[in-house]
């Protein structure tokens, strides 16, 4: 099997800073104008395919940037990463209904939500390591969905009507069916999420997250403050799952309890685990499929499900590291091998 | 000879019933170089856990630089200046020899996750001088050459030399080398003897571990004998050799003289 990772890293890599930005601009417009191609092969059966780009793939791919955070980057086994997505969503939800604060104004409140509570979980989760801290994560995301579902102001299973979409802003409408511009709004936010993950993977943080990722005592022993890294690891998968959950709220314009289950955590994490943990093209790549697969392939019904588990099951038979591995390549070697 | 670097003052490590270390006490004095020697579970390695905060000792005292490192984070022990090596080699192999020993020289640096997403100036500098200096401590170790190579890949004994660099890397004042020449064959033991003279030369404290009894007896300074967990000898390496204790240690006593 070619190894698409290296090929793509291998031609970044001999550009100049002049053809990068041209890869770059030709890659954010190819996927700019996706919603376009929706009279393709590309179209979904029956469900909407300008909705489908916005939710569940523009959706599930922010998502598993986040999550790629912790558990490809850092090594943690987050199983409730459901949570910040609900928490995002529900300060969208609460704020939007209650006060007159619009979107914009509430999508840097929701992150700051995300994130305060990231630090919640993280200072007793992250004490613990591996099964137990996935068994605490798993908890955390439950309590969140059940404490919606319990608590009147949030609207027990109803959950909160009428959330208001977002303003216009630069002049851009953003109605109900206006799925395009979603689409292309979460893409702005995508791109951002890119930008903080590649910008801190290259330097210290990075750095640390790899070594906790990969032996903690000896990271500790050797000067990381392994647990303020692993808070942080938290706290920016969280921020960004809240965003997710604030645009997610604005777009649905309804949510409940049952939007916030546990399969979400597990598909995320699926996104994550079947694209290439730890390489955020990979899981870009994995989420994109997971989540327009079953859509896809809607026309067989009820088979559906069955064919997305053995899809699934197969390649990760094939390729158990993932679609796009993480990088890891031997610059010298590749050198030597060629002279 | 000058002060001491760190001092262990009646240190006892007890894990529930079985006591790992009893009453130790010894010192390392600046520049010196000190071999730690014992037979197979002599408590040489919990020495070194005891002084990295691995393991919160039960009574005693370890000062280093006249404070106690007791109750104190094992992160922050490694930033007031002591770095260990592993004897089971404990590199982070998805990690380059270069990155390796960068993330041990992030140790003392102020600049931190937000300055580093933002790309400022200080951080982009602090950057280029730890890839210099790391590069540098490569060279120091003799494995320059292999810097871009994984460490998983790298052949043995560069790995071992990695872990020196490594630790190297965090800027310590006590550097502590678990069993460094761990099968290492002759030839590969002598030169890693120079380099650990080379070390001290250039300001480092060592305390070795090392079952390699000539490359012990080189090397040291000073030699400190543990047995079951006490100390039986603290001497020159010449006198420590014919002390009769520490041949009863080793050899054991002769059936007619007991």
């Amino acid at each position: 099997m070619i190894n698409l990772r290296d090929k793509g890293a291998e031609i970044w890599e001999n550009q100049g800073r002049v053809g990068r930005v041209v890869l770059a601009l030709c890659g954010v417009t190819v996927v700019a104008s996706l919603p376009f191609l929706g009279g393709t092969i590309l179209n979904t059966p029956i469900a909407d395919y300008e909705s489908v780009l916005v939710y569940p793939i523009a959706m599930f791919v922010l998502m598993a940037i986040g999550l790629n955070i912790v558990i490809g980057k850092s090594g943690l086994l987050d199983l409730g990463y459901v949570a910040f997505f609900a928490i995002g969503a529900y300060t969208m939800g609460l704020l939007g209904t209650k006060t007159g604060l619009n979107t914009w104004e509430i999508l840097p409140i929701g992150i700051a939500m995300a994130m305060f509570s990231g630090i919640i979980l993280g200072i007793p989760a992250l004490k613990l390591r591996g099964d137990y801290l996935a068994i605490i994560t798993l908890g955390f995301g439950e309590i969140v969905r059940i404490v919606a579902l319990n608590l009147g102001a949030l609207g027990r299973s109803e959950g909160i009507l009428n959330i208001p979409t977002p303003p216009a802003i630069f002049g851009i409408e953003y109605t109900f069916d206006s799925h395009r511009i979603y689409y292309w709004t979460l893409l702005v936010l995508i791109l951002l999420a890119i930008w903080m993950v590649r910008r801190l993977s290259a330097r210290r943080a990075g750095r640390a997250w790899e070594s906790i990722r990969q032996d903690e005592d000896a990271a500790e022993l050797l000067g990381v403050p392994t647990f303020r890294y692993k808070i942080w690891a938290f706290v920016l998968g969280a921020s960004v799952g809240g965003a997710a959950g604030v645009f997610y709220a604005s777009k649905t314009l309804f949510i409940a309890p049952d939007n916030f289950t546990l399969q979400i955590s597990i598909l995320i994490l699926a996104c994550v685990v079947f694209g290439g943990m730890g390489n955020i093209w990979g899981v870009i790549l994995g989420a994109v499929i997971l989540g327009y697969l079953p859509d896809r392939i809607r026309f067989i019904s009820d088979a559906r499900l069955l064919v997305f588990g053995l899809v699934l099951v197969i390649m990760m038979n094939l390729r158990p590291d993932g679609l796009l591995p993480r990088k890891k390549r031997e610059k010298t070697i590749d050198k030597k091998d060629a002279t | 000879m000058s002060s001491s670097l760190i001092q262990l003052k009646n240190v006892s490590m007890k894990f529930g019933g079985v006591t790992a270390l009893s009453d130790v006490s010894f010192d390392v004095k600046e520049k010196e170089i000190l071999g730690l020697i014992g037979p197979n579970g002599a408590g040489k390695t919990t020495v070194f856990n005891v002084i990295t905060g691995v393991y919160q000792i039960t009574s005693g005292e370890i000062i280093f630089e006249g404070k106690s490192l007791s109750g104190i984070k094992r992160y922050e022990i490694t930033r007031r200046g002591v770095a260990r090596t592993f004897q089971s080699i404990r590199l982070w192999g998805d990690m380059t020899a270069l990155e390796n020993v960068i993330t041990a020289t992030d140790t003392h640096k102020k600049s931190g996750l937000v300055l580093g997403l933002f790309g400022f100036p200080v951080s982009r500098r602090e950057e280029k001088r730890d890839k210099a200096r790391a590069q540098e401590l490569l060279d120091f170790v003799g494995i320059g050459e292999y810097s871009d190579r994984l460490a998983k890949n790298l052949p043995y004994g560069v790995q071992r030399r990695l872990e020196i660099a490594r630790a190297m890397g965090a800027e310590p004042k006590l550097l502590l080398l678990d069993e460094p020449a761990a099968g290492f064959n002759p030839a590969e033991k002598v030169d890693l003897a120079a380099t650990i003279r080379k070390i001290r030369d250039a300001g480092y404290t060592v305390l070795l571990i090392e079952h390699d009894m000539s490359l012990v007896m080189k090397v040291s300074d000073r030699v400190v004998v543990l047995d079951f967990g006490q100390k039986i000898a603290d001497d020159s390496p010449g006198k420590v050799q014919d002390d009769p204790r520490v041949i009863e240690a080793y050899l054991g006593v002769p059936e007619n003289a007991s």
